[in-house]
């Protein structure tokens, strides 16, 4: 063998990138997207804006958390504003995702206007980007959201699920007002295109225009998400697949922490069930982050910091 | 382009020009260049000059360039050759009208301040609202791109009286539209009409009175534009984009009512460079449609009981259908319901009575959309039990709607019928077969629901390529008999031309990729003679599928040249389905199953894999859960030749396949079918003999082989010696 020879690190070549799209308004405004190779693959291509996090905050007092979710946020629980305040100032959040579960039909099922009072408060309220995702009910979201999007129009929200059934009433809200749009389809590459063609069509530009292929947690299938994530990706970075060029947004700690697994057990050979929600929500998201995720929408104070040690190290 | 229009547009547009020029001159004295002007609360200044040129007028003294531009878009007085003028120079002269009229109310607003009440409704005894500001704009503009409001009619002048007034403007509210009135006839305006009527106007009530004054046209141009702007997307300056966005995407159209002046004909031209047709209750000159996909500019003298669904029609606006009006439960639940014996209260079909279904296309004026005959006795005129002849005609308009549609739209019934609670529906064509359960009749239900059914859900459906729909049920025999006897004239024509088409006779074939999602290197190419392998899509299913949503999983594949007549290989194709592959399939052979098959998803109703000791093919179903000639049980071959992956040797392909004369046929055709389970030649029997026929071999199916036969090669082998079969004398297969 000759000694000359150098090891060359086998690269995968890239023709596309995706799309950098700014979420929020100036000043704390967050860009993400931008990149021209695979998750963290840095050493074949650009990563510009590594991935970040969004911590959730509920518009009613979740009934079905485990202790261990609720706990750092037992004071804040009733007031969605103190809650959104708290993750920015104590946890250091980037940006909020307000979940209007309390929109939702089977619960509290409060009405449009109640909600887009909630949003236009914690909007006003607070200074980083946020997030307002709806309950996935196509009647429900189109009432609720095409008020928020109406409500908070001084302010550059993210709206979302915008899906198939929905998205013509929903989109053309949201591009009226400025607002940015999270495309939502079930896990499925031709789904998740047709819809970002069905978008464009209406008139939604590309920078307004984020994509949820659908999340689940681990052993609830997030191997399938994984895969579907992952061709999107190749779709969009190899085969320069302009409709599926943008970020992907990750509503990951619902999934999580609504699992079997991160609940109440006796079973002790679960481990601690301080740490198991936890941790399940770490992993959740640093999976799908590998995968392609731009955004990780998360619960835990903890586990948004394993996460986002994670990601220094990775970016 | 009638020379009278034309004409009467470069006068009427001369005029409007030299009345702005004038009225600016005389402001600009008394104002000064300075003086700010602009429509209230705007952030797209004068939205059509913004528009087209990009210009931000401001001041009066912005607005001299934007008097230039009239100037150089009017034709001179005398055209110097003597020849006459034509659409581009009524067009360019409609142009010309809006900028000056936009001038005109631009000084108004400097003139007289309080003219129009710059509001939402009228206020204080002022109907006149002017121009709409951006919170109007975004508010209401929502409501065109997310198609709760199709679009918007333009009314100028006035109808003969105030009843006729708000008729139309009932009307034109049951559609969803806007409806824009601007200028008067007869010093009496469309506004004033219905308001002595008392009926409410307002943004509120999408009943918008803009102005007294021809020129508060442009409001109605200028919010269309600005739709195209603010929710478009639409560049300001990009004329051309903007027209574009107004024709395909609002539904508008001006209705001049009463007589038409230059200055009405100037305006007119103006609209229709947005795509804007002009229907007329007037008797002036026409220009119609001069062929297929085009559409009618000029429409005129159409009575005021008409003028309403004339506009829809020449728009080509679409009824959308949200709720199906029936009394009982709709859902694909009811899909396998079965109705049986003592719960059944009408039969018809089945063998016991006769029953057909036809669908039809026709002619849009010649339906009226939503209209359902009931002809003979209907549920209630008959007791429990009855057993009924029946007919159901379904007659289709629509621009995009085609005769080829026909049998997909009536391939539907079956299914659509079936979602109903206390309906069970089996057969199509001249084979139907329909019962109707006493549960749903005592509910309230009727046969004219059949018909509403039918028209909401086609509606839904197949929005794209349905515009009017009408049925008719017939249940007396007299009546029955003649539609039996017209369907099959129908069948005896239509039948040929979808069976006799050739991969020869067309340059178009579809994809399908709908099952990348598990198989994303998977691209099935379906030819007239090569229907998709799952058996859900044959070629016409795939140009209604792609006419339906053209952003779909089935789009055309222009062939291209023929790499290899007998392998079938087109350059198109394999360019195509290196792109659709990702890269992952350069190129394949459509007829051959050794030399490059095609790849297959997973989703076949049938494998074919070749039996090298019989020198034949063997094919086995989906169904079949045995084994094989070939060693291997369908599931196993399924997971070997699956996602994508192109295997000689194999192929995947459905059931119809097997009698298309493409099949196979690089290797022979069906001549080479050594093996098929019994199940499936029963199953394909009538159309496989058909075929046999064909080629000279009749009894080639009672020559191959089945499981009884046995289960090995070995074991098939004797009895294809016996029967002779030709696969044993063709060509060695390698």
């Amino acid at each position: 063998m000759n000694d000359n020879a150098v090891f060359e690190l086998p690269k995968q070549s890239y023709n596309g990138q995706i799309r950098a799209v700014t979420l929020g308004s100036e000043g704390k405004a967050v860009t993400v997207g931008g990149e021209s190779c695979y998750p963290f693959h840095c050493f074949e291509g650009a990563l510009p804006h590594a991935p970040r996090i969004a911590m959730e905050v509920y518009d009613t007092p979740p009934t079905d958390w485990p202790d261990a979710a609720l706990a750092p946020f037992s004071d804040v629980l009733s007031d969605p504003l103190a809650w959104a305040r708290k993750c920015i100032t104590n946890y250091g959040a980037e940006m909020i995702c307000l979940q209007l579960a309390g929109t939702d039909l089977n619960g509290a099922d409060a009405s449009a206007e109640q909600a887009a009072g909630i949003v236009k408060n914690v909007a006003c309220g607070i200074d980083v980007p946020l997030i307002v995702w709806g309950t996935a009910n196509h009647e429900k979201d189109t009432e609720v959201l095409r008020l928020v999007c109406q409500t908070c129009q001084d302010r550059k929200l993210i709206v979302g699920p915008v899906e198939e059934g929905d998205y013509k009433k929903i989109a053309a809200a949201a591009i009226s007002y400025g607002h940015t749009i999270v495309a939502s389809s079930s896990i499925d590459i031709n789904l998740a295109k047709q819809l970002n063609i069905l978008l464009s069509n209406l008139g939604v530009p590309d920078n307004q225009l984020v994509l949820d292929p659908t999340v689940s947690g681990i052993g609830y299938g997030i191997e399938y998400c994984y895969s579907v994530i992952e061709r999107i990706r190749m779709a969009a970075l190899t085969q320069q697949d302009e409709k599926l060029s943008c970020p992907i947004i990750l509503n990951i700690a619902r999934e999580a922490w609504k699992s079997k697994e991160a609940g109440p057990s006796d079973d002790i050979k679960l481990g601690e069930a301080t740490k198991r929600g936890i941790l399940l929500e770490a992993m959740a998201a640093w999976v799908l982050l590998m995968a392609g995720g731009d955004v990780a929408i998360m619960r835990h104070p903890n586990a948004v910091s394993l996460v986002r040690d994670m990601i220094g190290e990775m970016s | 382009m009638s020379e009278l229009i034309v004409n009467g547009a470069i006068r009427g547009a001369r005029s409007i020009v030299e009345r702005a020029e004038k009225e600016y001159s005389v402001v600009l004295s008394k104002w000064g260049a300075g003086q700010t002007v602009g429509f209230p609360n705007t952030a797209y200044y004068l939205p059509i000059v913004y528009a087209i040129f990009g210009l931000q007028v401001k001041s009066l003294g912005d607005i001299a360039q934007v008097l230039q531009h009239c100037r150089r878009l009017l034709p001179p007085i005398e055209n110097a050759a003597g020849s006459a003028y034509g659409i581009p120079q009524a067009l360019d002269a409609g142009m010309a009208t809006l900028f000056a009229e936009e001038i005109i109310e631009a000084l108004r607003y400097v003139t007289t301040p309080n003219l129009y009440t710059k509001t939402e409704d009228p206020t204080g005894g002022n109907l006149w609202l002017g121009a709409a500001d951006d919170v109007i704009l975004r508010r209401r503009g929502v409501e065109f791109v997310d198609g709760s409001a199709p679009g918007f009619a333009t009314i100028l002048g006035a109808a003969p009286d105030k009843e006729t007034a708000s008729a139309i403007a009932a009307e034109l509210q049951q559609r969803n539209l806007y409806i824009f009135m601007c200028g008067q006839n007869h010093d009496i305006s469309f506004s004033e009409q219905l308001n002595q009527a008392g009926v409410q106007v307002g943004w509120s009530s999408r009943l918008v009175p803009f102005g007294q004054d021809i020129s508060s046209t442009v409001f109605a141009i200028g919010f269309a534009v600005r739709v195209a702007m603010s929710l478009g997307g639409i560049k300001p300056g990009d004329g051309p984009a903007n027209m574009l966005y107004n024709k395909e995407r609002i539904f508008a159209f001006a209705m001049p009512l009463g007589e038409v002046s230059d200055e009405w004909y100037a305006n007119a031209a103006g609209a229709i460079n947005f795509g804007f047709p002009i229907i007329s209750d007037s008797n002036i000159p026409e220009i119609l449609a001069t062929g297929a996909g085009e559409n009618d500019i000029v429409v005129a003298n159409v009575p005021h009981d008409k003028i309403v669904s004339r506009a829809l029609d020449v728009r080509g606006l679409k009824v959308n259908v949200t709720s199906i009006p029936i009394p009982v439960a709709y859902g694909p639940a009811y899909e396998g319901e079965r109705i049986r014996g003592d719960d059944i209260y009408l039969e018809c079909g089945g063998g016991r009575t006769q029953m057909v279904e036809l669908c039809l296309s026709k002619r849009t004026d010649e339906l009226e959309d939503g209209k359902v005959e009931v002809i003979g006795p209907d549920l209630s005129d008959v007791p429990a039990g009855t057993k009924l002849p029946m007919a159901i005609v379904v007659e289709v308009a629509g621009r995009q709607m085609q005769e080829d549609y026909e049998p997909i739209l009536e391939r539907q019934i079956h299914h659509l019928l079936n979602y109903a609670q206390g309906v069970m529906h089996l057969g199509q064509r001249d084979i139907g077969w329909l019962r109707i359960s006493k549960k749903a009749v005592e509910k309230g239900f009727t046969l004219r629901h059949l018909g509403v059914i039918l028209h909401a859900k086609l509606h839904q459906d197949f929005e794209r390529i349905v515009d009017k729909l009408q049925v008719r049920i017939y249940t007396n025999a007299e009546d029955v008999n003649l539609m039996v006897a017209q369907a099959r004239e129908v069948y005896a024509v239509r039948d040929p031309r979808i069976d006799g088409m050739t991969d020869e006779s067309t340059d178009t074939y579809y994809s399908c990729t709908l099952c990348q999602s598990f198989a994303p290197n998977h691209v099935c190419i379906i030819s007239p003679e090569r229907a998709g392998l799952c058996g859900s899509y044959n070629w016409m299913d795939c140009k209604a599928s792609h006419e339906i949503n053209p952003n779909g999983p089935n789009q055309p594949v222009a062939k291209g040249s023929q790499l290899d007549t007998r392998l079938g290989q087109w350059q198109g194709v394999n360019d195509f389905v290196l792109k659709a592959s990702r890269g992952n399939t350069n190129s394949f052979n459509s007829y051959s199953i050794i030399t490059d098959p095609a790849t297959a998803c997973g989703c076949m109703e049938c494998i074919a894999a070749i039996q090298p000791l019989c020198n034949g093919i063997m094919i086995v179903n989906r169904d079949f859960t045995g084994m094989t000639p070939c060693g291997m049980k369908f599931t196993t071959l399924a997971s070997t030749i699956g996602g994508g992956s192109s295997t000689p040797g194999f192929i995947g392909h459905s059931k119809f396949n097997i009698a298309q004369r493409k099949f196979l046929s690089a290797e022979g055709g069906i001549k080479r079918v050594v093996w098929m389970p019994k199940m499936l030649k029963d199953e394909i029997r009538d159309r496989f003999n058909a075929r046999a026929k064909e080629i000279g071999m009749p009894d080639l199916l009672e020559r191959i082989a089945d499981e009884s036969i046995g289960i090995t090669e070995e074991e098939v082998l004797p009895f294809l010696t016996q029967k002779e079969h030709p696969a044993l004398t063709m060509e060695p297969l390698m």
